[in-house]
């Protein structure tokens, strides 16, 4: 167990730098960035940008650095200057960028251009003194770009992260709570009114996605019904600027709890239906494959009564596989809810990426990934470790 | 295999019919999935969307991207004329005055175009690596294993919020070879290549984080198969790996990879479509269901029958794939004797 830990926690950390080496890249060539919006204000001669105030910029999203250097920079605040071994200062001539790209010598007629070398590189030495964060090992994820521009990453992220772990909290406790009981209920009691019934609607809100039945559920209890004069649910708001009238309830006034949860029920309702209608599939059809073995037969033929076999025999053996679907919860609690925090326009976590990417926030961005990233890979672990827990044949070695 | 009962002949027919053969695999699954009604009803509804989708051109009463100038032309209710050409606006007109209906029909093409093509790419991926990884098992199976873990281990929604969000805005960044470019220009029917880069660049992207689960259950499948006995005498008879790959494992392996194709392309469908909701994946002028969809949320309060135009066949898709895959899942179980 315990070398089957240590070895899958150094997994995790080679998972973690390759996948935030790659994001952090990738998100770096992304265009429409800060330099972008510079060049089309130049071209449109709103400012006019003399090509130091652009070298600035450069310098300020640190674009002059290369790919390793920068991204170490970004992961833990190093390089920041020449290596000091022993109060010695060592490679301070290593070119770690270039500032100046160098002139275009020479234009293939097929499009190679051939440039000459770096007009201005930058070295070891010119990172001393520059700005730079404690890096992300440090929990430092620097400060936001776009979205709200100029606060740390964390304060932004602080701010969203308490209403998506809310609404994923409550609406997988919520799915868990429902799912587990009926989908064992359905498989025991096959081909019943309510496993026809359920098995219906859990296929149907299984083959759609959050997407769909977030606009339906929008079209119907937020529009249809306030125009049917019924009880209606909030839409495209957080929370409300005046007191509104609900027909049935009464007035709810502007911010208070009443006015929060009324704005929270649609989506919690409807995550907790989409992640529900998977699960209740699932566990049915893993029940219902337990029920047909030997062992159950077994259990039953010993005189055992029908609830000890269910709940002893099947369910603990058809559960076993659940773990998987169930640590997924964990890394949903930050980036689950990216579709239904859209539509309804709730400023969660999953808004936040959406915003960030509009708005170029690299930085941003990078966070709300690289938690959902730690959040998957403890996920899996924990799944593993779980199995062994809930199922003794199994042994990690 | 089930061997039908020959019937005696009737001593005045005439003519011989041929000798009743024992019923081909093909035969019996076609059977079987025929006596699933919902799949079947499926079928026929995609067929319909699909005929209606490559028919695009001829059915569609405008230009994809024609707009009616006039202010009047503006959210026209279903079946009412243009005023500029007299021509029929079946479902109504969008907030800027283009044809519903024929943008739904261009969406239909381009949405499930992109889903099929994701889906073929990342089976046909996760099924060569699977088999491979499962019949030579050693350190090729050991690398796809870990590749696998790696792509498995990414948080999928943001991952491909993000890479879209970087390649569909610059397509350029992947170099995509001009034949694909004007093949999909052609199917899509996309006056200009930026659309088509568009495209190309969202079904790579659905395919590199689509084909892991694919592979994984084509692995389980030959490691299964590998060691049946038909595959030992057909070693035995000399034949190469290549001969028993392609002759007697992967048919025998692939009925799950087949189920799990169908319902892939409900998935693929998916995703494309939530990225272009989110206004990251395909962007107008390029209609999908999943852009139209977004921009009938704003007007939904004035006009709530909007949302069910894009909605309406999103639905009917996603639905169908599922049953038709139900309906194969049934089909295609050994376990099954009629």
């Amino acid at each position: 167990m315990a070398n089957f830990l240590i070895r899958r926690i150094l997994a995790m950390i080679v998972m973690f730098l390759i996948i935030t080496f790659v994001a952090y890249n990738v998100l770096s060539l992304a265009p429409g960035g800060p330099l972008q919006e510079l060049q089309q204000q130049q071209q449109n001669n709103a400012n006019r940008l003399d090509a130091f105030a652009f070298e600035r910029v450069m310098v300020r999203y640190e674009f002059d650095i290369d790919l390793i250097p920068r991204y170490t920079r970004w992961l833990m605040g190093q390089p920041d200057g020449p290596l000091n071994l022993f109060g010695q200062e060592m490679f301070g001539a290593t070119q770690v960028g270039c500032l100046r790209k160098g002139e275009t010598i020479f234009k293939y007629p097929d499009g190679r251009v051939v440039v000459s070398d770096c007009e201005v590189p930058v070295y070891l030495n010119d990172l001393k003194g520059r700005a730079v964060s404690k890096g992300i090992l440090a929990l430092d994820f620097g400060t936001s770009q776009g979205v709200l521009r100029g606060r740390p990453v964390s304060e932004v992220l602080n701010s969203r992260i308490g209403l998506t772990l809310l609404l994923q909290g409550i609406s997988s406790m919520l799915a868990l709570a429902i799912a587990v009981p009926l989908g064992i209920y359905t498989a025991v009691k096959q081909y019943s009114k309510l496993d026809y019934a359920t098995t219906t609607v859990a296929f149907l809100g299984s083959s759609l996605p959050s997407l769909f039945w977030g606009l339906m559920g929008l079209l119907v209890f937020a529009v249809l019904f306030k125009q049917w004069g019924l009880p209606y649910f909030p839409a495209g708001t957080f929370v409300s600027n005046t007191p509104q009238t609900v027909p049935l309830i009464g007035v709810i006034e502007p911010e208070s709890f009443a006015d929060r949860a009324w704005h929270l029920i649609l989506p919690i309702l409807i995550l907790t239906f989409v992640s529900l209608s998977g699960w209740i599939r699932y566990i049915r059809a893993s029940v219902l494959e337990v029920l047909k073995q030997d062992y159950v037969r077994t259990a039953r033929a010993k005189g055992l009564s029908e609830r000890a076999v269910i709940l002893k025999h099947a369910v603990r053996n058809a559960l076993i596989p659940f773990i998987t679907l169930v640590v997924t919860i964990l890394p949903g609690l930050v980036a689950g809810a990216i579709i239904t925090e859209t539509i309804f326009s709730l400023p969660g976590v999953g808004n936040l990426l959406v915003a960030a990417i509009y708005g170029s926030d690299y930085n941003v961005a990078m966070a709300v990934l690289l938690l959902s990233v730690v959040l998957t890979l403890i996920a899996y672990v924990l799944a593993d470790i779980l199995y062994t827990v809930a199922d003794p044949r199994i042994r990690l070695r | 295999m089930a061997i039908t009962a020959i019937k005696p002949q009737k001593e005045n027919e005439k003519a011989r019919k041929p000798l009743a053969r024992a019923d081909t695999q093909f035969t019996i699954v076609a059977r079987r999935f025929r006596r699933h009604r919902l799949a079947m009803v499926s079928l026929l509804v995609l067929g319909a969307i699909f005929t209606a989708s490559i028919l695009a051109k001829q059915i569609s009463p405008f230009e994809r991207d024609y707009l009616n100038v006039e202010s009047a032309a503006k959210f026209l209710p279903p079946l009412s004329t243009s005023p500029e050409t007299g021509g029929m606006h079946w479902l109504g007109t969008n907030q800027i005055g283009q044809d519903l209906f024929t943008r739904l029909v261009y969406a239909a093409r381009i949405s499930l175009t992109t889903a099929i093509l994701a889906t073929t790419f990342s089976t046909l991926v996760g099924t060569i690596l699977g088999t491979l990884g499962g019949y030579f098992r050693g350190v090729i199976d050991a690398v796809i294993q870990r590749v696998i873990d790696f792509f498995s281990n990414l948080p999928t929604l943001p991952i491909l919020l993000i890479l879209t969000a970087v390649l569909v805005t610059d397509p350029r960044l992947i170099p995509i070879p001009t034949f694909v470019i004007k093949f999909l220009q052609a199917i899509m029917l996309f006056d200009q290549e930026r659309e088509a880069r568009v495209v190309a660049a969202l079904i790579l992207i659905l395919t590199l984080l689509g084909w892991t689960g694919v592979a994984r259950l084509m692995r389980g499948q030959v490691l299964q198969v590998r060691e049946r006995d038909f595959v030992e005498g057909a070693r035995a008879l000399g034949a190469n790996s290549l001969a028993i790959i392609t002759r007697h494992i992967v048919p025998n392996a692939f009925p799950p990879v087949i189920v799990a194709f169908t319902l892939g392309l409900a998935s693929s469908l998916t995703a494309e479509t939530s990225l272009s909701f989110l206004g990251i994946g395909i962007q107008n002028p390029i209609p999908t269901w999943g852009n139209m969809l977004a921009f009938t949320q704003s007007y939904m309060f004035e006009r709530p029958y909007l949302p069910l135009i894009p909605a309406f066949p999103m639905f009917l898709c996603s639905v169908a794939f599922n049953f038709i895959g139900d309906g194969l899942r049934d089909a295609l179980d050994p376990r099954q004797t009629k």
